[in-house]
């Protein structure tokens, strides 16, 4: 599959969700994080191969675009040239936990990368996305340590966290339209 | 509030358009145009260490006005007070890397950071090797034991101009950033702000403080720091501020400092130098020997009203540096205080 076809797929596939995405960021954040993502990705999808994951960098903005943009850089690496997804995913999740100072349970989209990553490692995609969903269901009784929702009543505990849904969301399509492919 | 603009959406190109033009130093990158680089006596990369910044527009002339010999090699210019993102970083990184590697300065900002390094992980990728170097100077931001959880402030300027003066002598890339931590490390800087900035997106006053109370450290865009002061003759704020800079970093009887005075942008350069007259002589009367001053309106906020007082303790070198000659359309030229001016 190309990464042409999937970033198009990803845009018109959040473009349907982004006011759920927004809603549920609104409970925990600014509420904006279904209208950046879809920027970026309207973004990524017109822009050159090899340069998509960059153009979603730029167009989404802040540091949410740049770590969720390490994540399409690997997805759009594994399109591309056939890197391995599994590595791309974990490499990802490593640049994250440093960069944004998070770790698994403080009620970020680690919490969906990480096990995903980890079941790519002994298993397929589909394992991962399994292993994803679950980790986004497991944030709803988390209480937030980084970002906007640590300062929210109760660390936003009670509410699913937005980055792990999209993060879900990202693997989920990816497994779709491979299996499709 | 009225300002000069064409539109919201071209402001920072239009600036970038305007400063490319007006100074023969620089000029807008091949890679991309975001980004504003060396163009006068640029030397081969393969030789010599690059030196880069990125940071939101809004506070000029830092940095695009500090690229040229002697100094920054290229500044990532984003939006209007947003940290550039990573791939456009990674585009500067790009445009100016040789063999000798690179240093992307970062003046510690959560999304400056973030972005920041993110950049140099990609940049990686592509076979570049290019070191960041966190900058962050400001006390009113952490205590003395974390240090590190500083924001940048104008103090940064030190490592900026000593760095850059070492590149251009030669050094290795380790060195430098040997160098930059050191000079890093004998920073401080406090800062007092009297009224706020008007944003150029928004039309609106970025924090609001009551006629009669400066804020002590506060950060660039309006960040929390220290605490509130009442207006009075400002001797007596200076005294206040060299007192808990020398707490926190102190300096012996008998020592020296390097010293920036920092307007804000909406500080006229006659309060300014009322601000450096007091700052040298509470420096002298703790028996401390202000040296080489920097003073002006460097690290703006737009209109923002208000100054900073950075202090260096330097080595020789550092100081030697501090004062070599450069090219750039903004840094002023540093000159040592003579002897028989140190009553």
């Amino acid at each position: 599959m190309s990464a042409e076809r999937y970033f198009n797929a990803l845009r018109n596939k959040v473009a349907g969700e982004m006011a759920q995405l927004n809603a549920l960021d609104a409970a925990l954040g600014d509420g904006d994080h279904g209208t950046t993502l879809l920027r970026g990705l309207t973004s990524a999808a017109q822009a050159a191969d090899g340069r998509r994951a960059k153009a979603f960098m730029r167009a989404s903005g802040g540091a949410s675009g740049t770590l969720f943009g390490l994540v399409l850089h690997e997805i759009e690496q594994h399109l591309e040239t056939g890197a391995d997804l599994g590595d791309g995913l974990a490499r990802a999740e490593a640049r994250i936990r440093d960069l944004g100072q998070v770790k698994p349970g403080d009620k970020s989209m680690i919490d969906a990368l990480s096990p995903a990553a980890r079941a790519l490692r002994d298993g397929d995609l589909r394992a991962a996305v399994a292993a994803a969903g679950a980790g986004r269901d497991a944030t709803v009784e988390m209480i937030a340590r980084r970002g906007r929702a640590q300062y929210v009543e109760g660390g936003g505990q009670g509410h699913m966290d937005p980055g792990a849904v999209s993060l879900t969301m990202m693997l989920a399509l990816l497994a779709e339209t491979e299996a499709a492919a | 509030m009225k300002k000069l603009f064409n539109s919201p959406e071209t402001m920072v190109d239009d600036m970038i358009d305007g400063f490319v033009e007006a100074y023969p130093q620089v000029r807008r990158g091949a890679i991309d145009p975001r980004v504003v680089v060396r163009r006068r006596d640029a030397k081969n990369p393969d030789e010599k260490v690059t030196l880069l910044i990125g940071n939101g527009a809004g506070h000029e002339p830092i940095a695009m006005g500090f690229v040229g010999q002697g100094l920054l090699d290229a500044n990532v210019v984003g939006d209007v007070f947003a940290a550039p993102s990573a791939d456009l970083i990674l585009d500067g990184v790009r445009e100016v890397t040789g063999k000798a590697g690179s240093i992307l300065l970062i003046s510690q900002h959560s999304g400056d950071v973030i972005n920041g390094r993110a950049a140099t992980m990609l940049a990686e990728e592509d076979g570049l090797t290019v070191l960041p170097l966190l900058m962050y100077d400001d006390i009113s931001a952490a205590p003395p034991e974390r240090r590190q959880d500083r924001r940048g402030a104008p103090g940064t300027m030190f490592i900026y101009k000593i760095l850059g003066a070492a590149a251009e002598e030669g050094t290795d890339q380790a060195t430098l950033m040997r160098l930059g931590e050191e000079v890093r490390d004998r920073t401080v800087t406090l800062a007092a702000a009297l009224s706020p900035g008007i944003s150029p997106l928004t039309g609106l006053p970025m924090f609001s403080l009551p006629d009669d109370e400066i804020y002590l450290g506060m950060g660039v865009h309006g960040e929390p720091g220290v605490g509130r002061v009442k207006t009075g003759p400002v001797r007596g704020l200076v005294v206040e501020m060299i007192a808990r800079l020398l707490e926190d970093r102190p300096i012996a009887e008998g020592g020296r400092a390097a010293v920036i005075i920092n307007g804000m942008g909406g500080t006229t350069q006659m309060e300014l130098l009322t601000v450096w007259r007091e700052t040298a002589a509470e420096l002298r009367r703790r028996g401390i020997t202000p040296l080489a001053p920097m003073v002006g309106s460097y690290v703006t906020t737009q209109e923002m009203g208000g100054f900073s007082i950075s202090l260096l303790e330097p080595e020789d070198e550092m100081l030697r540096l501090w004062c070599a000659p450069q090219d750039s359309p903004a840094f002023p030229e540093i000159h040592m205080i003579p002897e028989d001016d140190q009553k």
